[in-house]
């Protein structure tokens, strides 16, 4: 085959060789973590594509561990907020002590100050506290006092929400939960995983410790590489054809999803699917987009930005049924 | 002062009493006369008393001229009295002679004593000349007296409800509103559920069968050679034949699905899943020629229109059985 003008393959190269710690870092992680591959590809592509992720599941299914060894993995610090009802903005971000030695206010910083923050059970805390980590992560800087502090580089928050207890809950605002590029619904493991977990729990030399593999400035770099990742026009119409079959579903012979759909995805959705997309080729290692790549991430970047309305909610349709129904519906480039 | 002094101050005063208003009252109230006649005087503690309330004007004494008569403009409540109702003016009684209007206003009172109603103020006013006069009715006493309670005797407990005896005319809304909603029923079911639901219009029939359709369509593209011009539009074209080809034959959704989900979805149909080889061999080179801008070697373009010919003309058999072409849409 022969080249364009656009050099694929010079890209593809390139990228092929860039990607190389993405399955080193997977090796490292499934070291500790059993099965939730599904997961922990969900978390790399946030980290590559500078999304921050939302993690619906009930406790247990290694959520915080999955963030742990991924931090561990690439030398990066990590941090971990339980969201409480009590908790305040300040406790999150930070705050000014006075210093009486010194007579003076000094900054002190927050859980904040991390690579990756794991805001466990964010829903737990009132709306103030949610919004001040929901500002830091679509700001990436946090103001304390009179100083602005950029936050350090890779930067990706990992929330999680319970799927049971809504009870006492304060559940995020569509606006706010559109911050987040991924909302990742995890699952049991399967037996066979199951079984591998408590041997590997249960082991008398103690759980294997993952070790740095990779630096942070190589996903930096990466982070670059995604957004050069070809994608042609037949993939970008693809991508807005399927968010507006969420907005005007009867325009895509989809009359039947109108009265269940309230608000479809906003253009961050389009743009999310997009770079989650360019983010998955590169973890394919593969230059450019195939609409194999939209598809993979098409239910966790677009399962939080289609609303339900009350007709689909007593019809126990869910948000994925009805992106399923799109993907069948809207022609494949 | 001299005699004639005194009968010209006299006749001057005269002269001027005639044409004071206070002769003109006079001469009002000769043919205006006003009454408030109460239905009683005495009446217990938040008991009624009507008050009937007439002004009469007698239309000969008018002698053609226009007059207004304005009704006392009583407050709610005045001297432990408190007005309930007043009734529009009516003016049953008039005839050729007078003009009557009647007012029937009813008081009430809550304090015990004796009370009096003030006189009421009627104005009656000329349009003809201007001129005005007040006339006033009697003031009314009314005795309001407490209940009588005999203390001596012992305090008795309330009475219970008493129950009223069921009357169908109290629920007529109800019944009515019952019967429509029966009426609209039965006409939903005899009329409305009666109409045949309206089916959606068949698709229509491709007008060759799928395996003549895809045959001429690829041997037109072999004949046109977009791969000169265009070569993303030329695999476009090429997997778009095969996938409508593939939806009308096998039933696969083969358009809205990717490569790899078409692959996987072909292996149930044994005879498309024989050509699988050729199938994914043509899908990879399209995939990266749409998609990646890659520019396969004419002898690739060549070669991938021949794969699709083979795949289309191995799976003839299905799809053109040899006596019923009208069979060409079973599926496998």
């Amino acid at each position: 085959m022969e080249n364009t003008s656009y050099d694929i393959r010079q890209l593809n190269e390139k990228i092929h060789q860039a990607s190389a710690f993405v399955d080193l870092l997977n090796l490292e992680i499934n070291k500790v973590i059993v099965g939730q591959k599904y997961m922990v590809e969900r978390l790399m592509i946030g980290l590559l594509a500078q999304g921050h992720v939302l993690l619906e599941g009930v406790p247990g299914l290694a959520k915080t561990l999955s963030i742990k060894s991924l931090s561990s993995a690439i030398n990066a610090r990590f941090s971990r907020i339980q969201f409480t009802p009590d908790l305040l903005p300040a406790d999150v971000v930070g705050t000014m002590i006075y210093n009486q030695q010194r007579n003076e206010f000094m900054v002190r910083k927050g859980p904040i100050f991390a690579n990756f923050i794991l805001a466990d059970e964010i829903n737990r805390a009132p709306a103030k506290v949610q919004s001040a980590l929901l500002e830091a992560m679509q700001e990436k800087q946090v103001t304390i006092g009179d100083t602005t502090f950029k936050l350090e580089e890779p930067f990706l928050v990992l929330a999680t929400q319970n799927p049971i207890e809504q009870e006492g809950t304060y559940t995020l605002p569509e606006a706010q939960v559109d911050r987040f590029m991924l909302k990742v619904v995890i699952g049991y493991p399967t037996k066979e995983e199951e079984r591998h977990i408590i041997r590997q729990n249960l082991q008398p030399e103690g759980q294997a410790k993952v070790q740095p593999v990779v630096d942070p400035q190589e996903i930096l770099h990466a982070r670059k590489l995604v957004r050069e990742v070809y994608m042609d026009e037949k993939i970008e119409k693809y991508i807005i054809d399927v968010v507006f079959a969420t907005r005007n579903p009867d325009e895509y012979k989809l009359g039947k999803l109108k009265p269940l759909i309230a608000y479809g995805g906003s253009p961050r959705a389009s743009i999310n699917l997009a770079l989650a997309s360019k983010a998955y080729a590169f973890m394919k290692r593969r230059g450019y987009v195939i609409p194999e790549d939209v598809r993979s991430v098409c239910f966790d970047v677009m399962r939080h930005r289609v609303g339900l309305t009350y007709e689909a909610e007593a019809e126990n349709v869910t948000s994925e049924n009805i992106l399923s129904e799109i993907l069948n519906a809207v022609e494949v480039p | 002062m001299r005699l004639k002094e005194k009968i010209f101050v006299f006749a001057l005063l005269g002269c001027l009493w005639t044409t004071s208003p206070l002769m003109a009252q006079e001469q009002y109230q000769d043919y205006f006369q006003v009454k408030a006649i109460p239905d009683t005087t005495q009446i217990r503690i938040g008991e009624a008393v009507k008050i009937s309330v007439t002004a009469k004007v007698m239309i000969y004494a008018l002698k053609g001229a226009q007059i207004k008569v304005v009704f006392p403009n009583l407050p709610d409540s005045l001297n432990h009295l408190e007005i309930v109702e007043r009734t529009p003016l009516d003016t049953i009684g008039s005839d050729a002679n007078q003009k009557v209007w009647k007012q029937t206003i009813t008081l009430t009172s809550f304090d015990s004593g004796r009370w009096e109603l003030p006189p009421m103020k009627f104005e009656v006013f000329s349009v003809t000349d201007g001129s005005y006069d007040s006339v006033f009715t009697d003031p009314i006493f009314i005795d309001v007296n407490t209940v009588a309670v005999d203390t001596t005797k012992a305090f008795k407990p309330i009475k219970p409800l008493r129950s009223v005896a069921w009357n169908i005319l109290d629920y007529w809304p109800y019944l009515l509103a019952a019967l429509v909603l029966a009426v609209l029923i039965v006409f939903y079911f005899v009329f409305w559920r009666k109409r045949k639901p309206q089916t959606p219009p068949a698709p229509p029939k491709p007008s060759k069968p799928p395996y003549q359709l895809a045959m001429e369509q690829l041997e037109q593209l072999g004949k046109d050679k977009p791969w000169n011009t265009d070569v993303k539009s030329y695999y476009t074209q090429l997997t778009d034949i095969l996938r409508q080809y593939f939806e009308q034959q096998f039933h696969i959704a083969a358009l809205e699905q990717t490569s790899a989900e078409l692959l996987q979805n072909i292996k149930p149909v044994t005879i498309l899943n024989q050509q699988r080889d050729k199938l994914q061999a043509i899908l990879v080179v399209a995939d990266l020629a749409k998609f990646a801008k890659m520019q396969p070697s004419p002898q690739e373009h060549e070669d991938c229109l021949q794969k699709a010919i083979a795949i289309v003309e191995w799976t003839k058999a299905t799809a053109m059985p040899a006596n019923n072409p009208a069979d060409n849409s079973t599926n496998q």
